[in-house]
């Protein structure tokens, strides 16, 4: 490995005051499961490496009224212990244990994976559904930005660089709303996502999708809500027909972002499966 | 001009000496920022039961026991254990007195090359210290981040469910 210099404050203020200072040649550090990989590999060469990991405004897990409020630090299993996650948020709690192995998700943090901005992240798409906003901080003050707006290149965050993220927060969802997280990958675990299937739904008294949020993950360079698709259902009852035609649906608008290539023959039409099964789970699970 | 000086300190101190627990016992080494834990561990404490096989957080063989959570210690700067609590293979047994995972790994034949029994052991322990009485699905999760090559895993599961039951 390359050298740099380590700096690991205990505030936020100092830590800002050191990105402000460092401009363009400071990589922010918490996890470490992606970037130690990539300092190893020398694909960057930081001149300075900023611990996150011991800032206590960057930790936890809280709720205020109807916002729930993740540091940024929190990690994959802190994700997956936290009663409040899982009560209001289950398929985030969902999404934390099928990430990488026990050892990653002891390591890997929520605002690291979306920092990292990877086209297969697994906390992109769940967040996305759940319509996120971060909070950036800098020396300059702090600021919301929707998480649609940061991430949109891949493996490029649209924050500037003297900012990072401080925490995410999330809406408590309408009662009765469900949700799911489902992930194909070529194992069960230390997987990276081949699709994902981020859904959350609320039916109406009479069966009708009241409001759905659909966010496919790693069939696109950067995930968003499909919805086109959300629109086709939204409002209707959801009928064997109308599924067929969402599924298909689903593929095209895929197609539509990353043009054909050669995966696209499988992609298409089990995307729309996946979405169309997950989906059913849904609608009969309630 | 005294805040200033105070910030200068702790950025020379945690770029030059690591204080830490390993095993129990406090230890106080000079390493390089660049240096992952893992290298900290085999080559400036000589503890080598900890093994190196991927370097990318893939295998496992490199866990060890941070805050009583298993981590890879390849995927961990060593500064980043500055204050932590590490434990390793060494910290699990004594040749004289075993912990109940080694034994029964002993007597179930769970090792074949043992390259990735430390790890194995150490994902098996965090388990076994926060579920005593895991079912073969849990004792399957908390060791999917360590990958045996002489696919031994049957044996594995066998030796940790018997440690589980006797203790």
């Amino acid at each position: 490995m390359q050298s740099y210099e380590y700096y690991a404050p205990r505030s936020l203020p100092e830590a800002l005051e050191y990105l402000a200072e460092n401009t363009g040649n400071c990589r922010i550090i918490a996890g470490g499961t992606d970037l130690i990989p990539a300092l190893r590999k020398e694909d960057i060469h930081p001149a300075h490496l900023l611990n996150i990991l011991e800032i206590v405004e960057a930790r936890g897990i809280s709720e205020t009224g109807e916002t729930v409020r993740i540091g940024a630090i929190t990690t994959f299993n802190d994700l997956a212990d936290s009663e409040l996650i899982r009560k209001e948020f289950p398929l985030l709690a969902e999404m934390a244990l099928l990430v990488g192995g026990p050892q990653t998700r002891n390591r890997g943090t929520i605002g690291g994976n979306i920092s990292s901005a990877a086209p297969a992240a697994d906390g992109l798409p769940v967040l996305l559904s759940l319509d996120a906003e971060l909070e950036l901080s800098s020396r300059r003050g702090k600021r919301s930005l929707p998480l649609n707006e940061a991430i949109t290149k891949a493996w490029t965050p649209a924050w500037d660089d003297d900012e990072m993220i401080t925490a995410i927060k999330v809406n408590k969802l309408p009662p009765g709303t469900r949700t799911k997280f489902y992930k194909l990958a070529r194992r069960k675990a230390l997987a990276r996502s081949r699709m994902t299937i981020s859904l959350i739904l609320r039916s109406g008294s009479g069966g009708e999708i009241e409001e759905l949020r659909f966010v496919p993950g790693s069939v696109m360079p950067v995930p968003r809500r499909m919805e086109e698709v959300e629109k086709l259902l939204t409002g209707k009852v959801p009928t064997d027909e109308l599924l067929d035609r969402a599924a298909r649906a689903v593929g095209e608008e895929m197609v539509k972002v990353t043009g054909i290539r050669w995966s696209t023959g499988y992609k298409k039409p089990v995307l729309g499966n996946l979405f169309r099964i997950v989906l059913r789970q849904l609608i009969t699970a309630g | 001009m005294k805040a200033a000086r105070k910030v200068i300190m702790v950025k020379v101190q945690v770029k030059t000496i690591l204080k830490m627990t390993v095993n129990g016992e406090p230890v106080e080494v000079a390493v390089d920022p660049t240096w992952t834990l893992l290298r900290v561990i085999r080559e400036e404490l000589g503890l080598t039961g900890t093994k190196e096989g991927c370097g990318i957080g893939d295998c496992g063989a490199c866990t060890v026991l941070m805050e009583g959570k298993p981590v890879n210690s390849c995927l961990v700067l060593a500064l980043q254990a500055e204050g932590k609590e590490v434990r390793t293979v060494e910290g699990l047994g004594t040749e004289e007195n075993l912990d109940p995972l080694q034994e029964s790994f002993i007597k179930y034949g769970a090792v074949q090359c043992g390259f990735c029994t430390p790890g194995m052991l150490i994902s098996a322990r965090a388990l076994l210290d926060k579920n005593p009485h895991p079912t073969t699905e849990e004792i399957k999760v908390a060791i999917s981040g360590n990958l045996c090559r002489c696919t031994g895993y049957v044996k594995i599961i066998q030796a940790i469910q018997q440690a589980a039951q006797q203790g």
